[in-house]
């Protein structure tokens, strides 16, 4: 479904990727750019425990509640993907 | 058929926020954060007195129950989550035994199923009880459960549940008329063995949905459905595995006992007990109402549990 279609706000989902990308970078101290369609846990080696370090990270800088206990696997194979969600489900804080 | 005949529960008054465990955990602030925002762990109790007998003694005092009826108990069964918990020749099962004036009884501890053991430990009581039917005297079991959290393995479990000291003391009868047990079932996992962290990633995959399935399990032999069930009993892992099981099952969330997680934390083995005692005191259990209690022990394997019981 496209952005629109689903109600999706884009704006605020390129804010939470612009803001993951910067802070996945220092959580997996990469130096190399990160982009919305490299997966998670496979290319970038994320793990449950800096996931979660990354959304408290993303709530704090966005100054929104994200609705972690509705976020399926599946929902977050790629950086991209993970954005959709938060900004899909969130509220602000 | 296997019967809860009392519950009682200690949980001690002193109670310390997460953020203050977490230098002496070796915590960041910021897991600290992520256990009290997305863990919905709060704070966990601390008994200021270093004693294990007397933890455990604490519980006991409460079971009226066992008031005169010591002669009855034939079984006293320690339900631990720690392998080993006093150095030797210390042993706490036996000094608590003594103190009872349960010296005659049978004594010893579950421990091989990890925060799961108190599931086992009600199974193994009730068939000891029913092995010895036709032999006079209304034969009891007490299952005590609680530890310290004496270490940090026994403290926090890396980024899932943090520790709280309490503990339970439960009498089991073989043919009582309630709390009755109606299906037991398990599935241990071997693989699971958190010694080599070979599978941790493939626990965490499988760590719902194994559970989901064990209580499923527990529901058919039962000859219920998740319809049937009044309120959910969990283990006191964490609020989020929680919320999730109930969107896996599905089953309202409303209908979990979550109330102790955020102010108790994960008191090991008993916590299917103080929940059990939460649920009482807040009247979500009528007589005949039937309920689930779930539990996963993680450590040396893992085993997913679940019990059903009639009210």
């Amino acid at each position: 479904m496209a952005a629109q279609e689903s109600g999706l706000d884009t704006e605020l989902r390129q804010q939470v990727v612009d803001t993951m990308t910067m802070v996945l970078a220092r959580l997996l101290k990469r130096s190399e750019p990160i982009t919305e369609d490299q997966r998670l846990m496979e290319a970038l080696g994320l793990d449950s425990t800096l996931g979660l370090e990354l959304m408290l990270e993303l709530e704090d800088r966005l100054l929104i509640l994200i609705d972690v206990e509705l976020l399926d696997q599946n929902q977050m194979n790629t950086v991209g993907d993970l954005a959709t969600f938060i900004a899909d489900h969130c509220r602000p804080a | 058929m296997t019967a809860l005949e009392a519950v009682s529960v200690y949980l001690p008054p002193t109670r310390i926020p997460v953020e203050s465990l977490a230098g002496s955990l070796g915590l960041t602030s910021v897991q600290a954060r992520v256990f009290r925002r997305f863990h919905g762990l709060r704070e966990v109790g601390r008994d200021p007195d270093p004693s294990l007998c007397n933890l455990l003694m604490k519980a006991a005092a409460g079971l009226d129950a066992l008031r005169g009826q010591e002669h009855r108990v034939r079984y006293v069964l320690y339900a631990r989550t720690m392998p080993v918990v006093a150095p030797y020749p210390d042993n706490p099962l036996h000094e608590v035994c003594r103190a009872l004036g349960l010296g005659h009884a049978l004594a010893f501890t579950v421990t091989h199923q990890s925060c799961a053991s108190g599931f086992l430990a009600i199974d193994i009581a009730g068939r000891l009880l029913a092995a010895d039917a036709g032999t006079g005297g209304q034969p009891l079991a007490l299952i005590l459960s609680g530890e310290k959290a004496f270490t940090r393995e026994a403290q926090v479990f890396e980024n899932t549940t943090i520790f709280g000291e309490g503990a339970s003391a439960c009498l089991v009868s073989a043919f009582g008329a309630h709390d009755r047990l109606l299906a037991y079932a398990s599935n241990v996992r071997g693989e699971f063995d958190n010694a080599t962290g070979a599978n941790d990633a493939r626990l965490q995959r499988e760590y719902r949905p194994s559970l989901a399935q064990v209580m499923r399990q527990a529901l058919d032999e039962a000859g219920l459905t998740l319809d049937d069930i009044r309120v959910v009993l969990p283990h006191n892992v964490n609020v989020v595995t929680w919320q999730r099981m109930c969107l896996l099952l599905p089953f309202p969330l409303d209908r979990v006992l979550l109330d102790n997680i955020p102010v108790s934390g994960h008191l090991f083995c008993a916590d299917v007990f103080a929940n059990y005692k939460t649920a009482c005191e807040r009247g979500l259990l009528r007589s005949g109402d039937r309920y689930l209690a779930a539990a996963v022990g993680a450590g040396g394997g893992a085993t997913f549990a679940a019990m059903v019981f009639e009210h």
